[in-house]
């Protein structure tokens, strides 16, 4: 039988969610339910010196109004809870959108009209909102979960003095915001002392644990649920004030809870790509080696947590430079906490590829070529291999895809009509790190199966692939199969970001089919029903839900047969810890600038990656064309406008945050994976979804000055720039 | 949101009515900016009055004009055959706004009075004098990089939002309405009002004047018409700059000529100075340079727009270049 991996199986929610049929947690339903809705503040720093909530109680149908003046008591979790602070316990003003009152009402516009009427006065202490408010500020902060923020090998000063070709240059990228399409909501049951929570999360487990920390209850009373997201992009990933608040209100009210953030509320609610300023120097020979790299990057923290979310790891993993010295510095300011978003690699890799093509102008050498004779696989501390063995590989098979030999090099020699023709391209990498998962199959009486795991499907195909793990590793048809997930009832897994899932889940499905699989050989062989009877366990084989003699074809049985037979299912547990992973690739792009009036559009993209074994062809590419769309964001168009003076943001919402559109992308994106099984994975599998972003902002940016001799490191590249 | 009353009104006389009889109501059409304005509070009605189902939402050819209804959809104006062979700029005007599913529910009266962009003006937490008079304009100062360069004052230098508006200057079309004092025609020129110190004070329409439709009157310009729409991103984006231009060319010789601009001003903004440097001359590269800059004497850039000035003149010149044919 042909396994159903690695083909382009069509999503199997699919059908549900075109249907309505998918319950997003907004969409549940819980008799009796009331409302919430945030007040939130208006300043970014400063303290609440009047708080009247007597019109508020007033309003129509309103139940409560939960303010610093009656919450009770919460607990701080600390990480996964990234806040440093719990709202609604104190005066205390941290940042503009911090939630200063929970209003539960009868109905949602109940409750949102009566948030409006809580007045507040505050004692407005000045605040700094921006990497510019703060110059020498900036500080090395203590190493974090991903190691120390400084690395230092050989001198990188001293070989920098010494390159016989440098660049030295700044590249700046402002906030971004997830932005997933679905906002962060939490409908918070409790019956007694057990508490349910619908939570539109990236990690069921890690909100257990937080909301039973923070409410001082055990986690085995917290069962979260969330089947289906609309996006997550990191927003969901860590646990966010208003899922511990909700449950906190839930139950003083006595009634099931829903709060669905508004959009603009998801600016300050969650995390976000912090602004970021990077000055990269690099050095190299005429020939093309690099020999020195200096990366100091700034961005911004918030006062009540140091941990720094876009991290530079690439910088010393990508290319074999014997002397470099990166440092991420971060500066204190009076903001909502940034987090990570997909990918943390994307700022600093803006920079470190947008150098390697001024480098390679600098030399006169083609910037694939540069790339070729620097990549390595060899990690810098422990000398063994990285995960970049195939990197080559990919920049040879998408350059001659995307007829890169095509490519005049002087900038702005290649012209149609009115529009220059920029050819760019940039290396993609992303890392991640371990993280455990459990997952348990069982199979019925009636042969067939079901696995589940406490994972998520982001939007980027778990229950697709993790049936199609489940349907090879059993021998059984897909139709037969079913995957559950977003429950933490189940096997408990990581979250659902860093581009863990596959490698460590569908790890932990393939090895639980397995023994289970066993089971009912043993069973089959056993069993003098079976015309497998007697038959050696390493002779049967099983394809399409059929258990074989190898030795003798004609006798065979099923899963149906021998299940019916024994008659109580089967069940059997795997769990995988994964090992760390780096999965890269290089995308090409083609652009089209009007340098009159500044006008550039992407006219076509080719990617090669290495993303170990493919499960899904379609779903794979789905994180491609995904990528290289939100690249065209990140290098045209998206920018989190805050006034300085304020704090506030500008444009909280999807008509003035632009994203990209349908007609900003190009209809040509062509998806070339490598699809060697990764060594360090038991299923061959390696951890892809955020790499197809990473490179996309600089391939465009050096496509643009191909196209037109003009270098912008300052994102995004809107039309004004290119006047 | 504060709670309102929602009317279906009979017809344009009973909207009139339920609309003036209350200081806070207001006519809903499409719903497409109203909706949200007073989901984020920038705007607040007790009110609602629905003039959907009036009839008047079709595009009627007569012997000196196109007579466009108050309710017609964007989207079945902007494919009208008649609107695209007669008025292009209408037209591609309307298809360059907004995305297609909001064209196939905003009308065209609708359109005409949506309400600017401004991210202080659509914060509720913000000072703007247009949303709240005397509280002050936190863009003047702020963030203004999509703000006006023409028409502004120290209150307010919002920038007027939408297309259409811009197209209609180009071919002098008039708007039709019916109020409390009856009916009236108003040609669009004189429609919109500048800021001064009245900002929330947008049009000369009285509380409960609606708009029934737009006259599109032939001329010999508005056939040889074209807008362009410079923008953020390539599509659902309103524009950095836009420019509506017609031309009555006779050989090189500009017999009359309309330029307005979107983006740039408080209200669409007709560049008669612009106009001057062309009408009656031959159009030539020296010709529309001096248009062009005709078009941005007198802008007033903020700290954070001032490229507009210079994208406007480059767009004032392709437009006038691909419009008159000159290489």
């Amino acid at each position: 039988m042909n396994s159903p991996v690695g083909r382009a199986v069509p999503r199997v929610e699919g059908y549900a969610k075109v249907t309505g049929g998918a319950k997003y947690a907004a969409d549940t339903h819980v008799p009796g339910v009331v409302h919430g809705y945030l007040a939130t503040s208006t300043i970014a720093r400063g303290r609440i010196t009047s708080f009247d909530v007597s019109r508020a109680l007033a309003a129509p149908g309103v139940l409560a109004v939960f303010s610093h003046l009656n919450m009770p008591r919460l607990t701080v979790p600390t990480a996964p809870y990234p806040k440093g602070f719990m709202p609604l316990q104190d005066t205390r003003i941290h940042h503009d959108g911090q939630p200063i009152a929970y209003v539960v009402a009868e109905t949602l516009e109940q409750a949102r009209e009566a948030a409006d009427l809580v007045e507040v006065g505050y004692e407005v202490e000045p605040a700094q909102i921006a990497l510019e408010d703060a110059p020498g500020e900036d500080f090395l902060p203590p190493p974090g979960p991903e190691g120390p923020y400084e690395v230092i090998l050989g001198d990188a000063h001293a070989a920098l003095e010494r390159a016989e070709v440098k660049v030295d240059h700044t590249f700046t990228s402002p906030v971004h915001h997830h932005n997933p399409i679905e906002t962060s909501a939490t409908v918070a049951v409790w019956e007694g002392d057990k508490l349910t929570l619908h939570d539109s999360t990236q990690s069921i487990n890690l909100t257990q644990g937080v909301v039973s920390k923070a409410l001082g209850m055990p986690p085995e009373n917290i069962r979260v649920l969330a089947p289906y997201l609309g996006g997550g992009f990191g927003a969901k990933a860590p646990v966010w004030p208003h899922t511990v608040l909700t449950a906190a209100v839930a139950r003083i009210v006595g009634k099931p809870v829903k709060l669905v953030l508004t959009r603009a509320q998801m600016y300050t609610a969650s995390g976000y790509r912090a602004q970021f300023f990077h000055r990269v120097a690099l050095g190299g020979t005429r020939e093309g080696k690099l020999t020195a790299l200096h990366s100091f990057s700034n961005q911004q923290l918030s006062r009540t947590e140091h941990r720094i979310f876009n991290t530079s790891e690439t910088s010393w993993l990508l290319y074999d430079i014997k002397d470099l010295h990166v440092r991420q510095h971060g500066v204190r300011l009076d903001i909502s906490t940034p987090h990570f978003m997909r990918s943390p690699e994307g700022p600093p890799l803006f920079g470190l590829e947008s150098a390697l093509d001024e480098l390679a102008y600098e030399i006169g050498m083609d910037p694939v070529e540069l790339r070729l004779r620097n990549y390595t696989d060899v990690h810098p501390e422990t000398g063994g291999p990285i995960g970049n063995a195939n990197l080559a590989e990919c920049a040879r098979r998408a350059a001659e895809a995307f007829g890169w030999a095509r490519r005049d090099p002087r900038p702005s020699s290649m012209r149609d009509g009115r529009e220059f023709i920029g050819y760019g391209m940039a290396t993609e990498a992303h890392t991640y790190r371990s993280r455990q998962a459990n997952a348990v199959v069982e199979i019925g009486v009636d042969g067939r199966a079901v696995a589940r795991s406490a994972t998520h499907d982001i939007g980027t195909g778990t229950y697709t692939v993790m049936t199609q793990m489940l349907a090879e590793s059993l021998g059984m048809p897909m139709g037969r199969v079913h995957f559950e997930l977003g429950d933490t009832n189940f096997p408990a897994a990581g979250f659902s970001a860093a581009s863990v899932t596959v490698p460590s889940v569908s790890v932990a499905v393939d090895k639980a089919a397995r023994t289970a699989r066993e089971q009912v050989v043993a069973l089959a062989v056993a069993d003098p029903r079976s015309p497998l009877h007697g038959t050696p366990v390493e002779r049967v084989v099983i394809e399409n839900g059929f258990l074989f003699d190898n030795a003798d074809r004609d006798r065979r049985d099923s899963y149906e047969g021998v299940m019916g037979r024994y008659g109580r299912p089967v069940t059997a547990t795997g769990r995988h810890i994964n090992a760390p992973g780096y999965t890269t690739g290089v995308v090409f792009v083609e652009v089209r600038v009007d340098p009159w009036i500044g006008r550039v559009r992407v006219t076509r993209a080719v990617t090669a990656h290495d993303l170990g074994r493919v499960l899904n062809r379609t779903t794979a590419r789905g994180q491609v064309i995904g990528g290289v769309t939100w690249g065209i964001g990140y290098a045209l168009s998206e920018h989190t406008v805050i006034d300085r003076r304020t704090g506030r943001t500008v444009n909280p919402n999807l008509s003035t945050y632009l994203l990209p559109v349908n007609a900003d992308t190009p209809t040509d994106i062509e998806a070339i994976f490598i699809d060697k099984p990764d060594p360090a994975s038991p299923n061959g599998t390696k951890g892809f979804g955020e790499t197809p972003i990473t490179g996309v902002p600089a391939a465009i940016a050096n496509a643009i000055h191909h196209a037109t001799g003009r270098r912008i490191r300052d994102l995004p590249i809107t039309q004004d720039k290119l006047l | 949101m504060k709670n309102f009353e929602y009317v279906r009104a009979k017809d344009p006389a009973d909207a009139v009515r339920l609309v003036v009889e209350r200081p806070g109501a207001a006519f809903v059409s499409g719903g497409t900016d109203l909706l949200n304005l007073m989901r984020d509070g920038a705007q607040s009605h007790d009110r609602l009055v629905d003039v959907n189902g009036m009839g008047l939402d079709k595009v009627t050819i007569g012997a000196r004009n196109v007579r466009v209804g108050g309710w017609a959809r964007m989207a079945d104006v902007a494919a009208h055959r008649f609107v695209r062979q007669r008025f292009p700029v209408v037209s591609e005007a309307l298809l360059a706004s907004a995305s297609p599913q909001i064209r196939n529910m905003a009308t065209i009266g609708g359109n005409l009075m949506q309400r600017t962009r401004c991210g202080y003006f659509r914060d509720a937490a913000s000072p703007c004098n247009k949303r709240v008079p005397g509280s002050g304009c936190s863009a003047l100062d702020g963030e203004n990089r999509w703000h006006a360069v023409f028409g502004g004052s120290d209150h307010c230098i919002a920038v007027s939002p939408g297309d259409l508006g811009v197209s209609l200057l180009a071919v002098d079309a008039v708007v039709l309405t019916s109020g409390p004092r009856g009916e009236r025609r108003i040609p669009f020129g004189d429609l919109q009002v500048l800021p001064g110190d009245t900002p929330h004070r947008e049009h000369v329409l009285d509380h409960g004047e609606l708009i029934i439709g737009v006259e599109l009157p032939f001329s010999h310009f508005a056939g040889k018409s074209k807008y362009l729409k410079l923008r953020d991103r390539a599509s659902f984006e309103f524009a950095v700059v836009s420019v509506a231009a017609a031309l009555d060319l006779r050989g090189r010789h500009v017999r009359d000529v309309r330029l307005a601009f979107g983006g740039v001003a408080t209200k669409a903004w007709r560049s008669f100075a612009a106009e001057d440097a062309l009408r009656g001359k031959e159009l030539n590269d020296s010709t529309i340079e001096a248009a062009c800059r005709a078009a941005v004497s007198g802008a007033v850039p903020r700290k954070h727009n001032a490229f507009k000035v210079e994208l406007l003149q480059r767009a004032v010149s392709r437009v006038l270049h691909d419009l008159g044919g000159v290489r």
